[in-house]
């Protein structure tokens, strides 16, 4: 909302500079997010007298002028004709800047010297006639800025005013603030409003049906009007504000609303049938075609204003076209009513509709404020429009609200804010907010709150409102006592904290994802088995997404990585390296109810690999990403959380490539997949081949997770190495046979690593070198070379008989 | 024998000067003083000497053992030398190459702001908790004092859910406007006193350089008896001192939440110009980085605490403005395009 600084002080002897003023509002609550000053355009810019007017010498189309600039005369070249001696004029003086960038300056045009320019109204900015100079009152003083002499010396205040804070969307508002805050009383008169001797009562007839929409519905009638343009001072007023000058009619009814934040309705008395107003619900199939020339059809619940027949006017909310003020108007009615903030509301919702009136009514308009409207309106159309006021105001106010009492304890202010108040000061403070002292109880007062201030319902308000007013500065900080026990960082924490380190060392970047994402990748990239990819996955779905490409929930972090890389590669990556951490969302049939979530959020660690394994450099080779890097990663996560190498299973399961693609698995927990994307999957999304892919389960994690291992005594006895090789069928596992040496070999075996795979010649095809590197070693004595000779080939052995391996050596 | 000796001692001298490198000194080594070599082979005609004779020619023969050692030692020696002067004058290495390529990930700018974040109210005492994103309206607006038609809502465009599998009525499911939810399934979870913060994701119908539809917030709530509005500012400045550092003020400016009373804005000074006014702060000298305020009695009361017994405060920021400000972002959007070259900036 615009606050004008001149009309502030209407209502205001005195006002601090526009700065100051808007710094005091805004530590006060109402924020001033910007102050504007119209006049500074103008600067340079006086007023003018033409003294005399001679033909230029040299060009037909220019005069030579003298001028009285109010500092001396001066000779100025002009173009423009539609002047005589005596004009007042605007002169823009010598390095005064137009508001299009024109900088004057000293000219000699065709001989003549020229000290300045007069301005026509476009030149200035101020309308868009360039006919001719723009010719002033005769009444100002050569000399006289511009600006001041056109009411522009102004500030105009931007204020941001939060939505509890309707009493100060209008002048008076804003102006009984500042009269607070500089501790000085406000100027405001009751209208004077010249009524003829004839009865409002006889002219119209106002019924409210509904009391519940309608709380206050006051009118008057000004009849004998003759609709024209505004005055100056209130156009200059209006568009301060914002507010474009229709007619003096309707600029009244604006200006009031601005003034005293009432908004008001001018009806066209002639046009209600029956000079009647009936406030009710709309009926079936009722239309009204409204201000903006649109046709609605009306909704059970809109709240109407009509006449005897029809709708004529949105209660409160917009006006009705075939009412409206035109220049062949009257008589008028004038509503000032006050509306129920919901029915509004919900009203200005469903059209679709956001007006200056429904902006006030949703966030509550002083009752008292009606009557006080309309009067303000009518005496301003008896003054400006040649109105002709009835005796009497017409005001039905069914239920008339009972005044807001809030009991405030004794030393409740101090005991909220950490501050001492006096409570002389709270009662001083509050006094001038409005808030009337009704009572002293033993150890507290009631508060009657004012009518204006819809907000105040509590005692903490009352706290808010002294704090504001003193200014939340005066409040001390200090540090509250810690009353509990500290408690552990749940474990999650830090398995997140090592789940991040981990792949950070392992060269992934982290990326953060919208939670919605394209419908149309869900059923490529949700995991399940591998028969269902692609058919329809049940989500959880917007409403009202931004975008279709944004309307469903992920359901596997894989819907937010694959897009990820095919940006980077978009971008020209050769190598891709991504994680998140974050959550996908699953439908939960027992949600909803009590506090149990609507959907299940599980937290995973989603990642993805591909391209080149490290960025090109002159010392990497060409290796790129395979299943192996992805799993390595997996393992790496794990090693740092402390948990045991999982053990995996190929698997059959979307979006993975069948042949690539394993469930990990710890003791009974499941932790999650990884493996290759399905090459359909890639074509359809458009994506290159090779990406590698793993999904694991935070909480899985952390069931896993030793973040404090107790030490495993290290074993002092020398160790004995020895190989293993074993021609096996491709197919042959070598956790398979990993686990038969392991089993065969018992506790002399300490290790067992896979350190070779071999396929190609002299192999025969299908089958394949797998070699092991196996360590002895005893926990209680040195072990003898015949012990592990033993040993060994009774493994060998084993494996051989077990796995039908051929043994190499 | 001892005119052999000596011949086997000049002829010694005269080869190793002429041995170039470590392979000949050894083979030197074992022609003269090996098992089989040439000394061992005139000592072995010893036997045949008479005692005298023998002790004579033996030490002889010691002296000239002891030469030839000494001899091939400081062949060694100056071999080895050789080589090592000769390593040390070869060609340098092009230091100017780049050093071997090491995987090196990085933390997103987000992730890693809002746990610098958590970490400094883990210092104050504060636990972290967390709720869902698919909420009721009855505990992301009703139960925060915020009614359905109220024009609070306006503050917060909301996407709704479309949830016909869940037991929740229809028009009552959306994603969370804010963490603030989190502050009722705190309080219903668990008994006074609290004191928690809540971060995660956030939506609102929005889009543009300075509103991403989903957005990171964390929350903070502290409920006891008896704690006041100062309280709130000294715990709220204690952060900032702890998260941007010593320098920077705090100044409060009065606001309106539903779900607090009194309700205020923290402001902290520009870092960028230490409060003097820039483009960053719009020469204002402050930045606005949270709301804040003291819980509305109702609020505790939805919640199940009793708000004749306790007060508290409560405040909720923005993670990416945060983030925005202390690294020189001005879209809010490249936060989540996950470009890599922008990833690995950070
Ligand atoms: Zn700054």
């Amino acid at each position: 909302m615009k606050v004008s600084r001149n009309w502030l002080l209407d209502l205001l002897a005195t006002l601090p500079p526009a700065d100051a003023l808007a710094r005091q509002l805004t530590f006060a609550g109402l924020e001033v997010e910007a102050v504007e000053f119209p006049g500074a355009r103008l600067a340079g810019v006086v007023v003018a007298r033409i003294i005399a007017a001679d033909p230029h010498p040299d060009a037909s189309k220019l005069s030579v002028t003298q001028v009285d600039s109010g500092a001396g005369q001066l000779q100025i070249v002009c173009g423009a004709k539609n002047f005589q001696v005596g004009d007042l004029v605007p002169l823009a003086t010598v390095d005064a800047v137009l508001p299009d960038g024109t900088k004057i300056a000293r000219a000699t045009l065709r001989g003549v010297d020229s000290e300045g320019m007069l301005c026509s109204a476009r030149e200035l900015g101020l309308a868009d006639d360039a006919a001719g100079l723009l010719l002033l009152p005769a009444n100002l003083t050569p000399g006289t800025p511009l600006a001041e002499a056109l009411g522009l010396d102004d500030a105009v205040l931007e204020m941001n005013v939060t939505p509890n804070r309707g009493d100060a969307l209008s002048h008076l508002g804003v102006a009984r603030e500042v009269s607070v805050l500089t501790g000085q009383a406000l100027r405001q008169k009751a209208p004077e409003v010249p009524e003829t001797s004839e009865d409002v009562h006889a002219a119209a007839r106002v019924r409210v049906e509904d009391a519940v929409g309608c709380r206050r519905f006051a009118a008057r009638v000004v009849e004998g009007i003759t609709i024209g343009p505004s005055p100056e001072w209130l156009v200059r007023r209006l568009q301060a504000c914002g507010v474009r000058s229709i007619n003096n009619v309707v600029d009244i009814t604006n200006y009031v609303m601005l003034e005293l934040g009432q908004p008001l309705h001018a009806f066209d008395l002639d046009r209600l049938s029956g000079a009647q107003i009936v406030v009710r619900r709309a009926r079936a199939g009722e239309r009204l075609t409204t201000l903006d020339g649109k046709d609605r059809a009306l909704f059970a619940e809109d709240l109407v204003v009509c006449d005897a027949e029809r709708p004529k006017a949105l209660a409160g909310t917009f006006g009705g076209a075939e009412s409206e003020v035109s220049q062949g108007t009257r008589r008028v009615l004038l509503e000032g009513a006050n509306w129920d903030p919901v029915t509004v509301r919900r009203m200005a919702r469903r059209h679709q509709l956001h007006t200056e009136a429904s902006h006030r009514f949703e966030r509550g308009v002083d009752v008292a404020a009606g009557p006080a409207g309309v009067d303000r309106a009518a005496a301003l159309m008896a003054e400006l429009a040649g109105g002709a006021v009835r005796r009497g105001r017409i005001d039905v106010y069914p239920a008339p609200a009972a005044a807001t009492v809030v009991r405030l304890e004794t030393g409740q202010v101090s005991r909220l804010l950490g501050a001492a108040v006096a409570e002389s000061e709270v009662a001083r403070i509050l006094s001038a907010l409005g808030f009337v002292a009704e009572m002293q109880q033993s150890g507290a007062t009631l508060w009657r709150v004012p009518s204006w201030r819809v907000d105040v319902s509590l005692p903490e308000d009352l706290v808010e409102e002294v704090a504001r007013i003193r200014g939340y500065d005066t409040v001390p900080a200090t540090l509250p006592a810690l009353t509990e026990s500290l408690k552990p960082e749940p474990l999650a924490v830090e398995v997140e904290r090592r789940v991040r380190n981990a792949l950070a060392g392992a060269g992934f970047d982290e990326v953060v994802n919208y939670s919605f994402v394209d419908p149309v990748l869900l059923p490529q990239v949700t995991e399940r088995p591998l028969e269902e990819l692609g058919t329809p996955v049940e989500a959880v779905t917007l409403k009202n997404p931004l975008s279709p490409q944004q309307s469903v929930m992920r359901t596997s972090l894989f819907a937010s990585l694959l897009p990820n890389l095919a940006h980077n590669v978009r971008q020209g990556q050769e190598s891709v390296r991504l994680y998140e951490l974050g959550r996908v969302y699953l439908r939960d049939p027992e949600g909803g109810v009590g506090l149990r979530p609507v959907a299940r959020e599980p937290v995973r660690v989603g990642g993805l690999l591909w391209g080149r394994r490290l960025p090109r450099g002159w010392t990497g080779g060409e290796a790129v990403n395979d299943f192996y890097d992805a799993k390595g990663a997996v393992e790496a996560v794990l090693r740092a959380l402390g948990a045991p190498t999982p053990s995996a299973r190929l698997i059959r399961r979307a979006p993975y490539h069948p042949r690539a693609s394993a469930s990990l698995v710890s003791g009974e927990t499941v932790l999650g997949t990884v493996g290759e994307l399905h090459p359909a999957v890639a074509r359809a999304l458009e994506l290159p081949k090779g990406v590698q892919l793993f999904e694991l389960d935070l909480e899985a994690l952390v069931r896993v997770a030793d973040v404090v291992p107790r030490l495993r005594a290290l074993n002092r006895f020398p160790a004995v190495l020895r190989d293993l090789a074993v021609v096996v069928p491709e197919t042959e596992r070598a956790e398979d046979i990993r686990a038969v040496i392991q089993e065969v070999g018992g506790p002399l075996v300490e290790e067992v690593l896979v350190f070779d795979v071999y396929v190609g010649k002299p192999l025969p095809p299908g089958r394949k070198n797998l070699a092991f590197a196996l360590r002895y070693r005893a926990p209680d004595r040195t072990l003898k070379d015949d012990e592990v000779q033993a040993a060994h080939a009774h493994i060998v052995e084993e494996v051989n008989r077990r796995l039908g391996a051929e043994l190499r050596t | 024998m001892r005119d052999r000796l000596e011949g086997l001692l000049t002829s010694a001298r005269e080869e190793v000067r002429r041995a170039a490198d470590a392979a000949q000194v050894e083979t030197l080594r074992v022609r003269y003083l090996g098992r089989k070599g040439e000394l061992a082979q005139v000592l072995g005609g010893m036997g045949k000497l008479s005692p005298e004779d023998r002790r004579s020619v033996g030490e002889v023969a010691n002296r000239v053992k002891a030469e030839l050692e000494a001899l091939l030692a400081g062949a060694v020696r100056a071999v080895e030398e050789a080589a090592l002067q000769a390593e040390l004058a070869g060609p340098p290495l092009d230091v100017t190459l780049p050093g071997r390529q090491q995987p090196s990930g990085h933390r997103h700018l987000v992730s890693r702001t809002l746990e610098d974040v958590i970490r400094s109210f883990q210092r104050l005492g504060f636990d972290v908790f967390t709720g869902p994103e698919v909420e009721l309206d009855a505990l992301n607006f009703e139960a925060l004092n915020i009614p359905a038609d109220h024009p609070a809502r306006d503050m917060q465009d909301t996407f709704y859910v479309d949830a016909p599998w869940s037991k929740a009525p229809a028009d009552q499911v959306l994603l969370r406007t804010h963490t603030s939810p989190g502050q009722i399934r705190a309080m219903r979870s668990r008994p006074p006193p609290l004191r928690i913060v809540v971060p995660g994701k956030a939506y609102r119908v929005d889009s543009d350089a300075t509103h991403t539809p989903m957005f990171h917030q964390i929350e903070g709530l502290l409920v006891d008896r008896g704690i006041t509005f100062a309280d709130l500012k000294g715990t709220l400045t204690a952060f900032v001192t702890s998260f941007f550092g010593a320098d920077r003020k705090t100044r409060f400016r009065p606001s309106y939440f539903q779900f607090t009373e009194p309700s205020a804005e923290m402001d902290v000074s520009c870092g960028t110009c230490a409060g003097k006014g820039c483009r960053v702060c719009k020469f204002t000298g402050w930045l606005e980085i949270l709301g804040c305020g003291m819980v509305h009695p109702n609020v505790l009361t939805a919640g199940g605490y009793d708000a004749s017994q306790l007060t508290g405060f409560a405040w909720g920021m923005g993670v990416e403005r945060i983030a925005m400000l202390r690294h020189g972002l001005d879209d809010i959007r490249s936060l989540f395009e996950n470009d890599i070259r922008f990833l690995e900036q950070f």
